[in-house]
């Protein structure tokens, strides 16, 4: 009997399963994506969007419904005292953030990316007819539906560490929030040289750059946009990691 | 065992505790004392690594607790009732303990068996009352079948039939060996459990004592028709009487045994024969009455 980085990542799963939450935001997390992409697949009829823009066109309210899971995960630790039986358990500590980093992140990935196929078949079957189809054999369709997967997931961690870091949902969510809509929609309110400089490595623009089927003008590519987000993703984690060795539980 | 030496922790200009030293041995039950905000809640976080200390260090069974590789099988604890997920049930809570060792689900149907909570077990923790709360809190402590039991205010929200039943758990684990150590702010409640007493008050020591020394026997007191008749009959060295009342005395260096038999072999009739201590309360008082941070005025 002792501690192991598997147990620790077990225990953290036994967390995360056993609350009713989880289930319920998971499942609003997977209908929104599925229900948007549906709607959106339906009414559409431009050219400006493909099927698979359209399709994941409820991924921007999945990450939004995903990031306060992670962040719920996270921050109520600390709002419920849990965190004291926690860290008496593992006083090392780090492997709890890594362990529930994981757990969400895994999780989210996995529902999101058939989340996200889901999204794409019904879509398909209900496309407007204006929009031209297409198949998961043309061009960058799986690394577009593999990547909304992956994105949320990462958003999952990202809630994770923001909820560790801030101990407090309130707050955590509202960072997310800010990070992932306000932010975007503030940028063109500065200088357009800054503006147009800045604005392709917000976070969410980022992170959404790889389920675009091909790069807009003023994006990143698709998978530099990923690499750009899970910085994001990495540096609040490494944020989080040092406020959960230095200071009192 | 825990090892706690010279330990200070400050919260800002605050000292919380203040150069503490003591030791909780194995085999024994720790009373730990001290009136509230004396800083004991402060030195459990601290001896499991919740918190860290500004000076000093804290050794459980001989090594720092963050470097222990089952830290459940090195202690169990406490620390507060309720830390615990309200929308868990107890059974995931312990689960949740549990994996992180690898300790299978049967010790957490075990424990919570010991602890009278096996028909809840798949309630939600948000349901429980303070009492449950508490003996959720203790099976937690219970799962690595510790060699340190450390309990804060186990007793607290519990009912006159979980006090006795948390008496009879410490003290049949010290039996077995195991350090236990608790704390109070209720002199009553522990001296009838601890074999050693650890007091503080305002963070600092104030006593490191075994309950039988920290009682001090005051005399017999006695109530007879003739006290001039029994003072002749038991004086001797290193025996004071003193005269508390027209019939009565208080007696100092004789056991109301001798007393009593002295006067019966005499024939002098005795009204009351009663050993005198101080309560333990009262010592408790008068030792910590400085050192109370919070008080009602007068």
């Amino acid at each position: 009997m002792k501690i192991t980085p598997g147990g620790v990542v077990a225990a953290e799963w036994t967390k995360f399963s056993s609350l009713r939450s989880t289930w319920i935001t998971t499942g609003i997390s997977v209908l929104l994506l599925i229900a948007f992409g549906m709607i959106a697949s339906a009414s559409f009829s431009g050219d400006t969007m493909t099927s698979v823009d359209l399709a994941l066109s409820g991924s921007i309210l999945a990450a939004l419904s995903v990031g306060v899971l992670g962040a719920l995960l996270g921050a109520s630790e600390y709002t419920t005292g849990m965190i004291r039986a926690t860290l008496a358990t593992v006083p090392r500590r780090s492997p709890v953030l890594w362990s529930k980093s994981l757990v969400a992140g895994a999780a989210a990935f996995v529902t999101m990316t058939i989340g996200a196929f889901a999204a794409f078949a019904l879509g398909s079957a209900v496309l407007n007819e204006k929009v031209g189809g297409l198949g998961l054999g043309d061009d960058g369709v799986l690394r577009a539906l593999l990547g909304a997967g992956l994105y949320l997931g990462l958003v999952a961690v990202l809630g994770v560490a923001l909820g560790m870091l801030v101990r407090s949902s309130a707050g955590a969510i509202a960072i997310l929030t800010g990070a992932l809509l306000v932010v975007p929609v503030l940028a063109p309110l500065l200088p357009d040289a800054i503006s147009d400089a800045v604005t392709p490595y917000l976070p969410g623009n980022a992170g959404s750059a790889v389920m675009a089927l091909a790069p807009a003008e003023g994006t990143l590519s698709p998978w530099a946009g990923l690499a750009v987000f899970a910085g994001y993703v990495a540096v609040t984690l490494a944020a989080a990691a040092y406020r959960l060795k230095k200071t009192d539980a | 065992m825990i090892q706690v030496r010279e330990v200070t922790k400050r919260y800002g200009a605050k000292t919380v505790v203040d150069r503490l030293s003591f030791t909780a041995k194995p085999g024994q039950v720790t009373g730990f004392l001290g009136p509230n905000g004396a800083g004991k809640s402060t030195t459990m976080r601290m001896i499991v690594g919740l918190d860290a200390p500004n000076s000093g260090d804290i050794l459980v069974n001989g090594k720092p607790y963050v470097s222990a590789k089952a830290p459940l099988r090195e202690i169990g604890v406490l620390i507060e009732a309720k830390a615990v997920h309200p929308g868990r049930t107890a059974v995931s809570h312990l689960l949740a303990l549990a994996r992180t060792h690898g300790i299978p689900r049967s010790r957490v149907d075990q424990v919570l068996d010991m602890v009278g909570l096996s028909t809840v077990a798949h309630k939600r923790v948000g349901a429980f009352s303070l009492g449950m709360g508490q003996r959720l809190g203790i099976a937690a402590a219970l799962l690595g079948d510790p060699a340190v039991v450390m309990l804060d205010e186990p007793v607290n929200g519990l009912d006159p039939e979980g006090v006795l039943w948390v008496r009879n758990l410490l003290t049949g684990l010290a039996a077995e060996g195991r350090t236990v150590m608790l704390s109070s702010h209720l002199m009553s409640e522990v001296s009838l459990i601890a074999d050693h007493l650890v007091i503080v008050g305002r963070g600092r020591l104030l006593a490191d004592t075994t309950v039988a020394d920290f009682v001090t026997a005051e005399g017999v007191r006695v109530v007879t028709p003739a006290p001039d008749e029994l003072r002749t009959v038991i004086a001797g060295p290193g025996i004071t009487v003193t005269s508390t009342g027209a019939e009565e005395l208080l007696v100092a260096g004789a056991s109301a045994r001798e007393i009593g038999l002295a006067a019966a072999t005499r024939g002098i009739p005795l009204f009351e024969l009663t050993p005198q201590n101080s309560s333990l309360e009262e010592a408790f008082m008068d030792l910590t009455r400085d050192a109370v941070e919070y008080e009602a005025s007068r």
